[in-house]
């Protein structure tokens, strides 16, 4: 039986350089949501990076280590759990629900 | 994770210090004088961490001061074993105060060439058997030992 195609959806991963903890979360994220059937594609910025990102592209879902703004009317989760590894099935299933939300 | 990024002279043990600041600026002053980055590293970590604290509720809590990659010689991992935990403040919730006991300091020249040690850096993060193990080692080598020992167990 062919496999069922991954879903593909866009997360803007934010940390305070908008670099290190970042790129932690944004791999931790592919890894978990790829096991879901996603097919996740991510960028890593900063807090003031935000806005811009998301004027210029749509993304699905904001995953912050650092606190945020105005999230510009994307759906945003706390990633910390993501690090720690403590909150790593909640943080699934809120994804999960929030690209269901959407139709993904 | 390339072990050469963790050097023996970047492991202090019994760190006594009476703030997250001084703590930031003893570890990041072994990494200057370890020559894998530059002098302003030093104040530059010092800054970020008042601005992104990096404290986590790890099984014991820890710290991992950074920053940004332009004062990065060579990519580098430092750890603190404090005498007295002192506090810090959460990553992502400042206002929530920790007050952790073992400090990793990461020095990243290219967060997608050292993808490997950030996802190493994560998998060490949530081994509390390891966090313990650090915590109650004698003396560097046992530190170090014990790294190599998680990271080859896997």
């Amino acid at each position: 039986m062919a496999k069922k195609p991954k879903i593909p959806v866009k997360i803007l991963s934010i940390c305070g350089s908008g670099v290190v903890t970042s790129s932690m979360v944004a791999n931790k994220i592919v890894e978990l949501l790829g096991d879901e059937g996603y097919d996740v594609s991510t960028v890593e910025a900063n807090p003031s990076e935000l806005e811009g990102y998301c004027m210029r592209e749509k993304f699905d879902l904001i995953a912050y280590s650092s606190p945020i703004g105005d999230p510009c009317g994307v759906p945003a989760l706390n990633a910390i759990g993501l690090i720690t590894g403590m909150g790593e099935e909640e943080f699934v299933e809120q994804a999960i629900e929030i690209f269901k939300n959407a139709g993904k | 994770m390339d072990l050469e990024m963790l050097n023996k002279d970047l492991i202090l043990l019994d760190l006594d210090c009476g703030s997250s600041d001084e703590v930031i600026r003893t570890l990041a002053g072994r990494f200057v004088e370890a020559g894998v980055v530059r002098e302003s590293f030093v104040e530059a970590v010092a800054h970020r961490e008042t601005v992104f604290p990096t404290a986590l509720p790890a099984e014991i809590p820890i710290a991992i001061p950074h920053t940004a990659s332009e004062h990065v010689i060579t990519p580098a991992v430092g750890i603190a074993v404090l005498r007295h935990p002192v506090e810090f403040c959460q990553m992502g919730s400042p206002e929530v105060k920790l007050r952790p006991e073992l400090i990793f300091m990461l020095a990243i020249k290219d967060p997608k060439a050292q993808i490997g040690l950030l996802r190493q850096m994560m998998k060490l993060i949530q081994n509390g058997e390891l966090l313990r193990g650090i915590k109650e080692a004698r003396d560097a080598g046992e530190v170090y030992d014990r790294f190599l020992a998680a990271i080859k167990g896997e």
